[in-house]
């Protein structure tokens, strides 16, 4: 790549009047010929005719940039430093914000969910106790349930882990899981591959008698 | 300074006004001042059971409404002298009940017995959390079926949100009544049992009773069936009323037939 880096001089104006603005450029020609011009407002086609006539370079209607001097210029350095460290630190925030967000997310609950109670939870769920027969629970994180299911359960997660629950409503990501096979002591019930595997954790145990 | 106790079921016919009926009457036998309060504004029944139903004049709704004292709407029981009982409105349905009059009746009510009862309606409605509303422990009545065990735990749940107690960070007492038990049934399966039950609604049993036909003629005869040493739901409510007043009485194991023992027995020597 090849480049270049210099300083242009502008000449900045808005014509009102343009017989006087060729009048003032003829008299002064020989202190804008090496200008950049920049023109503001309406620019007729006349002017543009007497612009190009002179070889004159200009821009209508832009912004340049201005030049400032050194120390305005370290000001806006070290202001920029120091948004850039606040921003990096708005983003350690939100991240640690995102991390413990995920750490705290399991909920543990040692409570008999009732009939007619209806449970919504965001994230994973570690639920001791029994779900009644008329109770909903609804979880978008993964569950854990270590006594029988007798109500309705709407899992979002991978996983859930479910006791023998001949009597549930149990729906996992939309597909009613049918109830015999959920027929051991502890069943794994898993998402992979859009395609939905039940597997026993612990086997069903034999009775002898 | 009394206790609130509210006998609550969610499904109707199970026995809760039975229940309270037979209740309050064995706690006065058990000499403690009692009064019974009908809550079931509209279809009044406790009257009748504690055959007081002739002897009404003025009633709750009137009591809170200011258009009669407390002292003209109590009735005394004619068989104990420790038993009260505040009727229900027969012609007034359950809107007219307002929390801050229901608040001041049972609390005045609190102060001048030992127990207060509250006989609930079924359901959940607004007679039903008035009911629970300002109770210090609940009475739960249930029959050994699934319908009345899932309705039983829907009302213990609303007793666990709204109750007064449970807002001020306490708990509500919840003892359970197994009612009409049928010995024969549980052995052979067809009932539930009652461990399967206590499992389900997970409280404290305060006692169970077996289904006794004594107990609709009783109810009848405006005589509860407490009365009759005899009938085995009698002993079953006395039996409770003693647990209630403090007495330690064991559980007595009702879902064993004497016919089957009897058989048992008889096999042996075959």
């Amino acid at each position: 790549m090849k480049s270049n880096q210099y300083a242009v001089k502008v000449y900045e104006t808005t014509i009102d009047d343009e017989e006087q603005f060729i009048e003032f450029f003829n008299t002064n020609y020989m202190l804008f010929k090496d200008h950049l011009i920049l023109i503001h407002g309406h620019l007729s086609k006349k002017i543009k005719e007497y612009l190009k006539s002179k070889s004159l370079t200009y821009l209508h209607n832009v912004e340049l940039p201005k030049g400032r001097n050194r120390k305005a210029l370290e000001e806006e350095i070290c202001l920029v430093r120091r948004e850039s460290a606040i921003s990096v630190q708005i983003a350690e925030a939100k991240l640690k914000k995102i991390s413990s967000k995920l750490q705290n997310n399991l909920t543990v609950l040692d409570r008999m969910i009732r009939s007619g109670q209806d449970i919504n939870i965001e994230g994973d769920l570690l639920l001791l106790n029994r779900v009644n027969s008329g109770a909903t629970l609804t979880i978008e994180g993964n569950l854990i349930i270590t006594n029988i299911v007798e109500g309705a359960v709407r899992c979002f997660g991978n996983f859930m882990m479910l006791t023998t629950s001949p009597k549930a409503n149990i729906i996992f990501h939309g597909v009613e899981v049918n109830n015999d096979l959920l027929k051991n002591k502890l069943n794994r019930v898993e998402l992979k591959n859009n395609e939905i595997i039940i597997t026993p954790v612990l086997k069903k145990e034999i009775s002898w008698a | 300074m009394g206790i609130i106790i509210a006998v609550i079921s969610g499904k109707g016919g199970v026995g809760k006004t039975t229940a309270t009926a037979n209740l309050g009457l064995g706690i006065g036998l058990n000499d403690q001042k009692c009064v019974v309060v009908d809550f079931d504004i509209g279809q009044r029944n406790l009257d009748m059971i504690l055959g007081l139903e002739n002897r009404v004049v003025y009633d709750m709704v009137q009591v809170m409404d200011g258009e009669a004292s407390l002292k003209q709407a109590l009735i005394k029981s004619k068989v104990s002298k420790n038993l009260f009982f505040l009727a229900a409105s027969q012609s007034k349905d359950k809107s007219v009940l307002v929390s801050s009059k229901v608040e001041k009746l049972v609390l005045q009510l609190k102060k001048d017995f030992d127990f207060v009862i509250l006989d609930s309606p079924a359901g959940i409605e607004s007679g039903f959390e008035h009911t629970i509303e300002f109770a210090d422990a609940a009475i739960v009545v249930v029959n050994p079926e699934v319908s009345s065990i899932r309705d039983a735990d829907r009302a213990i749940g609303i007793l666990d949100s709204k109750s007064n107690k449970v807002k001020q960070g306490e708990d509500v007492a919840k003892y359970l009544i197994i009612n009409r038990i049928v010995a024969d049934m549980v052995e052979s399966g067809e009932m539930l049992k009652s461990e399967d039950i206590l499992d389900i609604l997970d409280i404290k049993l305060l006692g169970k009773i077996p289904e006794d036909r004594g107990v609709i003629d009783a109810s009848n005869q405006g005589k509860p069936v407490i009365l009759d040493k005899k009938s085995i739901a009698g002993q079953a409510y006395t039996r409770i009323s003693g647990r209630l007043c403090g007495k330690q009485i064991d559980m007595k194991d009702i879902e064993i037939s004497d016919s089957g023992l009897f058989k048992k027995i008889a096999g042996m020597f075959r």
